[in-house]
């Protein structure tokens, strides 16, 4: 079945780096909604998400993303994606959300 | 294989941690169908949305929904049913802007609001053979 979603959060200088591992879907995503959400209140800082090991995302956690990325825009701060796959990347690209965050 | 269609049907619970078995499902079907790598992989993303879509409106009369797969020598049909007739044009606009973009576009035709007894029907046709 579903591999689910792991998570390794480090600390940075002048931002938090969040590794993710696994697949997000509508089983995983409240579990990444609350991960990114606390992150970002807790901290206040920019935001990387690594996705080299994320293997699967939907349109739910897409929507995740974008109501992070509002929470961290309220603090001045920007949510920066990194190592997507290319699968996972098309995604972005067909919703326009490539325009929206920092793709590294 | 049969040269005219074969159908394999997928019935599934209204519960999010089986739309995972959607996507399995999808992964051995096209690559019996010879579907590469990257298509199979879009064709799982569309019709999990469509699953995760169903789950979260669920349903207060049917316990399960139906998902069947047609095969064809050079394409794969997809086509939703369930027992509970107001499962019906699932999909807002406003609201489910995402998804439908992502399906529309992963999928060579999409039918969003069928007007026979199916919720959705979508198809993908091999590479070479549109």
């Amino acid at each position: 079945m579903s591999e689910g979603l792991k998570f390794v959060e480090e600390k940075l200088d002048d931002s938090v780096k969040l590794s993710l591992f696994g697949e997000v879907d509508i089983y995983t995503s409240q579990e990444l909604k609350e991960k990114l959400y606390s992150i970002v209140d807790n901290n206040q800082t920019d935001l990387i998400i690594d996705c080299k090991e994320l293997n699967y995302i939907d349109s739910t956690g897409l929507g995740i993303f974008v109501g992070a990325l509002k929470k961290t825009k309220q603090y001045g701060k920007k949510i920066v994606i990194t190592s997507l796959k290319d699968n996972i990347k098309k995604l972005f690209i067909i919703t326009g959300l490539d325009k929206v965050f920092v793709i590294e | 294989m049969n040269s005219v269609s074969d159908k394999i049907e997928l019935t599934l619970p209204f519960k999010a941690e089986y739309v995972s078995v959607a996507r399995l499902v999808a992964s051995g079907v096209c690559n019996r169908i010879g579907f590469d790598i990257e298509t199979i992989e879009d064709i799982k993303v569309a019709i999990s949305e469509v699953c995760s879509k169903i789950v979260s409106i669920g349903s207060k009369t049917a316990d399960n929904y139906t998902i069947v797969y047609d095969i064809t020598e050079n394409a794969l049909n997809v086509v939703y049913v369930c027992d509970d007739p107001s499962i019906k044009c699932i999909f807002d606009e406003e609201k489910d802007g995402l998804a439908i973009s992502i399906i529309t576009a992963l999928m060579d035709s999409v039918v969003l609001c069928d007007k026979s007894n199916r919720i959705i029907s979508m198809s993908k046709v091999l590479e070479g053979n549109r």
